[in-house]
């Protein structure tokens, strides 16, 4: 992930007291349940959901084989930081608020309304079909796209998203009132996955939310509920709380969801919505998914399958008459030739390096052009050519004369021991990068979890 | 009990190290949080970028960039 784009995971910052509320809806315990745990984390919730009384930490542990070390700590940590788990001196008990919204959300019942409440079929005959959905949904995000890389279109985004991208730095204005042009923020936004993308927009607008008012949870909630709805179903907008309802025009602009008029009482979630909260990977780009849930009934699918053929002399040949691919593409390939479905250029030292000055990273370039590469190239083993992948890394640490990681330095330790213990304990999280025992200081790429091991550790010793 | 610092860790050539603490020198120690070896100091995350546009720029003055082949071997002409 890139830079200063902020995707899904941004939302583990949240304050505790965020999260509690959020906890409240049995939806949102479940997309968070299903999209921010690792695997080992769903185990642990899972065995603790039905222990209505607080288990042993020891009896936990022992779930975990002793070589997973690194893996079992990584869960714990993160469900501390989820504030899914409470402990006190070795016990572990689920948050009581996670534990029964998220029993609600697997075995039913209550009266929450927190999944949607389906409407009927509309009377009229109904034209709301999953095509028109999609085709919508795409047109709608695509338009976004378009906007930024600057190519006509025939549907132009509103207002409010052209803003979003400006505050969210994506695109910035030269001048009040004159057209924002792309940023390199944005550049690195338009060579993520689909749904890496939406979630950048969704976390600025939540935060331009708050701005205007809005409330977080409630944002939130909305938001995340979207993932567990059923696509080409009508859901009533009468359980919805003002927030949600002011939010659903402003989704409506990024084709996350669809109405008829402005003031439907129902409204349809789109693709887009409904895979908010999948769990990651397999979400190409917005229209690959798409396209791979329609198959290859129409022109739209075109757009989700490869067209791009590397050759090992670096010429890139890619069949597409679309003004976004070509663009995208243009960012980091000198374009020499233009046919009615093909276009073809090259991949020199020069586009590289200009491409990793605008803030893309090589292995942005080489996810893109794999994840695009035409049909005829997955045939080979390898679908890049060796070659190609390597010199385009070797393009980029050319250009880089300093390696900068950001992280924390940790330093003033009172003993030897205490920092060797530290030392070890980083190492076997994977996130330690530097340490000199001499100058007992260490360089560690994350902090949270070491501190809290710290302050337990310290809080232990204070006990005995 | 230790200390934790906000910070970059920056990894380069001990060449490029010593222009890195000239410039740090010259701006009255702006950058440097702390040095820690021959090749390897952490500096402020503020100012990394402006860090990297000297660094840039002294090397320009230094260092010769051999010209780029702008022909197509393929595409006499």
């Amino acid at each position: 992930m890139s830079g200063n784009i902020r995707g899904f995971g941004y939302l583990e910052n949240l304050p505790p007291i965020t999260f509690r509320r959020l906890y409240q809806q049995p939806a949102t315990a479940l997309a968070i349940f299903r999209r921010m745990l690792p695997s080992l984390a769903k185990v642990i919730v899972t065995t603790l959901l039905y222990n209505d009384v607080p288990v042993q930490l020891g009896d936990l542990e022992a779930l975990v084989r002793p070589e997973s070390y690194r893996e079992r700590e990584d869960a714990f940590s993160k469900l501390r930081r989820l504030h899914i788990i409470n402990e006190t001196d070795h016990t572990i008990s689920l948050d009581p608020v996670f534990r029964t919204n998220f029993r609600l959300a697997l075995t039913g019942g209550g009266d929450h309304h927190s999944f949607g409440v389906p409407c009927p079929p509309s009377d009229k005959k109904s034209k709301i079909t999953i095509p028109f959905l999609d085709e919508y949904a795409q047109r709608k995000f695509e338009a976004i796209l378009h906007y930024m890389v600057g190519t006509h279109n025939d549907t132009k985004p509103g207002s409010g998203v052209i803003s979003l991208l400006v505050s969210s730095g994506l695109m910035e204005r030269q001048g009040t009132g004159t057209q924002a042009i792309i940023t390199k923020n944005g550049f690195s936004f338009l060579l993520q996955e689909g749904n890496a993308q939406i979630w950048a927009l969704l976390i600025q607008y939540l935060d331009t939310a708050e701005e205007l008012g809005m409330e977080k949870t409630d944002v939130l909630h909305f938001l995340l509920m979207l993932g567990s709805l059923e696509l080409g179903q009508a859901y009533s907008v009468n359980t919805l709380t003002v927030t949600q309802r002011a939010m659903l025009a402003d989704l409506r602009d990024y084709g996350i969801v669809y109405q008829r008029k402005a003031a439907s009482d129902r409204f349809y979630p789109t693709r887009l919505a409904t895979t908010l909260t999948s769990e990651a990977g397999g979400l190409r780009s917005a229209s690959a998914t798409i396209a791979a849930a329609m198959g290859d009934k129409d022109a739209f699918s075109d757009a989700g399958k490869g067209f791009v053929i590397v050759e090992t002399n670096y010429r890139i040949y890619a069949y597409t008459n679309s003004p976004l691919q070509i663009a995208v593409l243009n960012l980091f390939v000198r374009l020499t030739t233009r046919f009615p479905n093909l276009v073809s250029g090259r991949i020199s030292r020069q586009s590289i390096q200009e491409a990793i000055k605008m803030g893309i990273t090589a292995d942005q370039i080489i996810d893109y052009l794999s994840v695009h590469a035409h049909p005829q190239m997955r045939k080979n083993l390898v679908v890049l050519p060796p070659t190609v992948v390597d010199q385009i890394r070797l393009w980029q640490i050319e250009g880089e004369r300093m390696k900068a990681t950001g992280g924390f330095l940790f330093k003033d330790f009172t003993t030897t021991q205490d920092f060797e213990d530290v030392a070890k304990y980083a190492e076997e999280l994977g996130v330690l990068r530097w340490k000199s025992t001499t100058k007992r200081c260490m360089f560690v790429t994350r902090h949270e979890q070491i501190a809290d091991w710290l302050k337990r550790r310290a809080a232990g010793a204070g006990k005995k | 009990m230790p200390r934790a610092v906000k910070g970059v860790l920056v990894e380069c050539d001990p060449s490029i190290k010593a222009i890195i603490l000239k410039i740090d020198e010259d701006f009255h120690h702006a950058f440097i949080v702390e040095d820690l070896d021959h090749q390897t100091l952490v500096v402020k995350e503020s100012k990394l970028a402006e860090l990297k546009e000297r660094l840039e720029k002294i090397l320009e003055k230094t260092q010769m960039m051999e010209k780029e082949e702008e022909s197509d071997p393929e595409q006499p002409g």
